[in-house]
């Protein structure tokens, strides 16, 4: 349990190591896409550190980042041609970012500097953890960009042929809350990813470093 | 040992925080006047308005004012935490009215009061206490609120009106003089850029569309001759970026064949003047070494030109202000160096000589070129007896659309396929600007672009022009 928490809180993969960036900016347009990018992020993660600890013994030092990478992008592969067949909407929405999970430094950090050091039970530990953290950053910032940018809340709606029913809310009226249209675009991104590492690290009390 | 290094600028003269406060306010002061006379008592005097109306534009500057005042006071207090004295003496030098004030100045006047708010918001906490506060802000406060609305809310903005005052929207169609300037069919002329809104000296005075204070260029070169007078500003800043511009504007005008009006146009209209007194000279964000100011202001005048030309932003003031502030660390630094070192200063006079003379040939020999080929941009897909299938180049690419005929008239359009800017689309949709199209059809030229969009909306007249020609033609 301490290992979970400590990949959400202390070791925040986008928060506190501003590891996989990239997808964070661009994937979080729309609330459904985060969650379903977190979720695909973890599942690479989870197997990725199984494996890797599974056969670290026999993976000498010389060799260690092609095979984890070749492992991450069987993992990969598999996701994508499911997405693929099943949720094709998704899967043209997520665009380069899928095939971009195998280079995700995320994957591959914990990979070599995690799994391939302990046990099977801890490397696992590890991934779900870092893995609920990316989520839930990636999500509470698409929750903010996509409400307040769009004025709209898309929980389910390019995966509805999975569900069978739709469920997207429209939060304001365009009259009362006019949509801010920067936080949609790339800038928008930024801006609330810097904020939100600025809030992370006052509460968390991190350096307290006073600019002179 | 440690060294304490205070908060920037540092001022030679005796002038302290406080006196240059008062005096910047005095030189502003009949610019606010002038536009309570152009937007509040104009319209009143017509009959246009009502007393809110009349006192709508000093309510509007005031609650920039107040705004951003109450917010960095309430910065201080929560997140800083400073109290009492300390809190007083803050707020005192630290300039807190005029990002309001001047965000106020260069908002149109039909923005709603609550984006006022929100762009006074970004300017306070964004743009300057994120940073640090007074004195460690790299961009210019008002300019980044300006960002955030018009990034935001330019549609909003425009579909409540825009630039034009209650007075003008009855004889005026299109917003600004500049965005005239934009349209597809290249560069214009004095019909259509200068006539619709007076002469040349209107535009000196400012009695043209416009944001809310900054159309008079003759106020903003008495407000920079008081503040020379009083110190408060550097010279070299404000003459050079509009002389810059000056000079480019005229090759391109005389390339073309256009006269002297041109060129002074160019400067007279949009933020300019205002921009290059008030915000360029801004003391935090601009470059303290003389030769930093000469390339800062040469290389304004060059960005300007370049963004109200090669791009769809008529405007280019802001943008290009922004973007120079973040190097006034750099030119500061070259501009300071004990022993000036020639060679790295001539570099970058000879480069900027050299983009001016390139950016101003090339933007008036492109200009020529489309003029003739304007009308090519109209393609026939596909004709039946029944429907065209057309395109014609609009703001962001190709607009396709098919047209219904019957009887030699268009009877419905439906368009198949268009790359405009969603926003910009959104209002010609909204306008019901097709339906007006196809009404009108028999007198197409008097059918009002959509304001705002105009880029996107002339294609789509042009588009009906042709298919009402080509129709026409085959009698």
């Amino acid at each position: 349990m301490k290992t979970i928490i400590n990949g959400i809180i202390k070791e925040n993969p986008v928060l506190v190591l501003l590891l996989g960036l990239c997808s964070t900016l661009a994937i979080t347009t729309n609330f459904e896409n985060a969650y379903i990018m977190g979720l695909c992020v973890t599942i690479v993660l989870v197997f990725s550190n199984i494996i890797t600890s599974l056969i670290k013994k026999f993976v000498t030092k010389n060799v260690e980042v092609p095979v984890y990478i070749l492992i991450i992008s069987t993992l990969v592969t598999i996701i994508e041609i499911l997405l693929q067949n099943y949720v094709p909407a998704i899967y043209e929405v997520m665009g380069i970012y899928l095939p971009l999970i195998v280079v995700n430094c995320i994957v591959l950090g914990r990979a070599l500097s995690v799994a391939s050091k302990t046990n099977v039970r801890t490397s696992f530990k590890d991934a779900l953890g870092i893995g609920i953290g990316y989520t839930l950053v990636l999500m509470i910032i698409a929750l903010f960009r996509e409400i307040f940018g769009n004025n709209t809340l898309t929980i389910i709606n390019s995966t509805s042929n999975l569900f069978g029913f739709k469920l997207m809310y429209k939060i304001f009226d365009n009259s009362i809350l006019f949509p801010m249209e920067f936080l949609v675009k790339p800038a928008g991104a930024f801006l609330t990813l810097g904020i939100l590492i600025g809030i992370f690290n006052s509460i968390k009390g991190g350096n307290n470093d006073e600019p002179n | 040992m440690k060294f304490n290094v205070l908060k920037g600028p540092f001022i030679k003269s005796k002038n302290s925080t406080n006196k240059i406060m008062k005096n910047l306010f005095i030189s502003l002061i009949p610019i606010i006047l002038f536009s309570f006379y152009k937007n509040g008592i104009i319209p009143y005097v017509h009959n246009k308005t009502d007393i809110l109306g009349l006192f709508y534009p000093l309510i509007f500057i005031l609650i920039g004012l107040i705004s951003t005042f109450i917010i960095e006071y309430l910065y201080t207090y929560f997140f800083l935490k400073k109290r009492k004295q300390e809190l007083k003496e803050y707020i005192k030098n630290s300039f807190s009215i005029f990002p309001g004030l001047f965000l106020a100045l260069i908002l149109p006047i039909n923005t709603p009061i609550s984006i006022l708010i929100f762009g006074c918001f970004m300017a306070i906490v964004i743009g300057k206490m994120l940073y640090g506060g007074f004195g460690h802000n790299i961009f210019n406060p008002a300019l980044i609120g300006l960002l955030f609305v018009v990034s935001s809310y330019s549609a909003i903005i425009n579909l409540n009106g825009g630039y034009l005052n209650a007075y003008e929207v009855d004889s005026l169609s299109s917003a600004t003089p500049l965005t005239n300037v934009n349209l597809v069919e290249g560069i214009g002329t004095y019909d259509s850029l200068v006539k619709p809104y007076g002469t040349i000296k209107d535009f000196f005075f400012g009695t043209i569309p416009g944001a809310v204070g900054e159309t008079s260029a003759f106020l903003c070169i008495i407000a920079f001759i008081y503040l020379l007078f009083k110190k408060v500003i550097k010279w070299k800043i404000p003459i050079i970026y509009i002389s810059t511009v000056f000079i480019m504007t005229y090759i391109i005008g005389s390339v073309n064949n256009l006269g002297i009006w041109y060129p002074l146009f160019q400067i007279f209209s949009g933020g300019l003047m205002f921009g290059a007194v008030f915000m360029a000279t801004d003391p935090v964000t601009s470059p303290t070494t003389s030769i930093g100011q000469i390339i800062y202001a040469l290389f304004l005048g060059i960005l300007t030109v370049t963004f109200r030309y090669l791009t769809n932003a008529p405007e280019g003031v802001m943008t290009s202000i922004l973007t120079m502030n973040m190097f006034v660390m750099l030119l500061d630094r070259l501009g300071s160096a004990n022993k000036l070192p020639i060679k790295k200063i001539i570099i970058p006079f000879i480069i900027s000589i050299l983009l001016i003379l390139t950016i101003s040939f090339k933007v008036g020999n492109s200009f020529k070129t489309t003029k003739n080929s304007s009308d090519s941009n109209f393609k026939i897909i596909e004709k039946t007896n029944n429907y065209y299938i057309v395109s014609e180049k609009g703001n962001g690419g190709p607009i396709k659309a098919k047209l219904t005929i019957k009887d030699k008239k268009i009877t419905n359009i439906e368009i198949i396929e268009n790359n405009e800017t969603a926003s910009y689309y959104k209002l010609v949709e909204e306008s019901n600007y097709l339906d007006k199209l196809i009404d009108n059809q028999s007198e197409i030229e008097n059918v009002d672009t959509v304001s705002g969009a105009t880029i996107s909306s002339t294609a789509l007249k042009k588009m009906f022009t042709n298919v009402i020609n080509d129709m026409e033609s085959e009698q």
